[in-house]
């Protein structure tokens, strides 16, 4: 697998534990009897999906990205690593964690007790709004490594 | 804190408390990492020596902190409880104060 398909796959599991996070968060809106399997087999999707970018976006980000960092920091936006990965690869552990928090909380008495209800609603609210602010860092940091490799061609 | 402090009704079970008192002590202690191994060359060494990269060993770090903690904090005095409002501030909070230490670090 070329190193730039694993790449890609960062973002669309990102994107996938984002809107798989929006579908537990409507079923929580209207948790029931009736739909608290779907809700629940939502949060499991959306940690797995999470993990999923996690890992390949990792392995990424280890073994390829040294090239990348020094093209990007010697360019015309050096904080395009300085400032948006540096923070995107630490923020994303939080992100992780929360994810993986996100079925353990749909798996309380989310029908029963509103208290859990709305635990669960902030928590995959949280989960996309953090996953739209990485997807947001990494378009700075692939538009980092753009305007370096125009730069060097100028 | 406790389930006698709390109405029945407003609390959540004890496993969803505790990883989730977890997920705020972890995500905050994650982010103050941040700022001591980067400013600390000893303490970046040590991680890239442990797992041969620094990041690779902050989130392993971070996963065992959270699975532990929460592990216990879930059966510690037959569980942690909160009310539902207490926990939702713990964890939005503890998400918001560590992102702006990480970002607040790196601006």
């Amino acid at each position: 697998m070329s190193k730039e398909l694993i790449l890609m796959l960062h973002p669309t599991f990102g994107v996938l534990a984002i809107i798989a996070s929006v579908w537990v968060f409507v079923e929580a809106l209207n948790a029931s009897d009736a739909n608290i399997v779907r809700l629940r087999n939502a949060s499991v999707l959306a940690a797995i999906l999470m993990w999923s970018a996690y890992i390949v976006g990792g392995y990424w980000y280890v073994v390829f990205y040294g090239g990348d960092k020094t093209l990007i920091k010697a360019g015309p936006w050096p904080f395009a690593h300085s400032f948006f990965m540096e923070t995107k690869e630490h923020v994303f552990l939080m992100l992780l964690l929360l994810a993986t928090y996100l079925p353990i909380a749909a798996y309380g008495e989310v029908v029963k007790k509103s208290a859990t209800r709305n635990l669960v609603l902030w928590t995959s609210a949280l989960v996309v709004l953090l996953g739209l602010a990485m997807e947001g860092a990494g378009a700075f940091i692939s538009m980092g490594a753009k305007v370096a490799l125009l730069a060097n061609q100028i | 804190m406790t389930t006698h402090q709390a109405g029945a009704a407003d609390t959540v079970s004890a496993k969803v408390t505790g990883y989730g008192i977890s997920y705020a002590v972890t995500s905050i202690l994650s982010a103050l990492l941040v700022v001591l191994k980067e400013s600390n060359e000893g303490v970046h060494g040590l991680m890239v020596a442990i797992t041969g990269h620094h990041w690779v060993t902050h989130g392993l770090l971070d996963v065992i902190v959270f699975v532990a903690l929460g592990a216990v904090l879930s059966r510690m005095g037959g569980g942690i409880r909160m009310t539902g409002n207490a926990l939702i501030a713990t964890v939005v909070g503890a998400t918001v104060i560590s992102g702006a230490i990480i970002a607040g670090y790196f601006i």
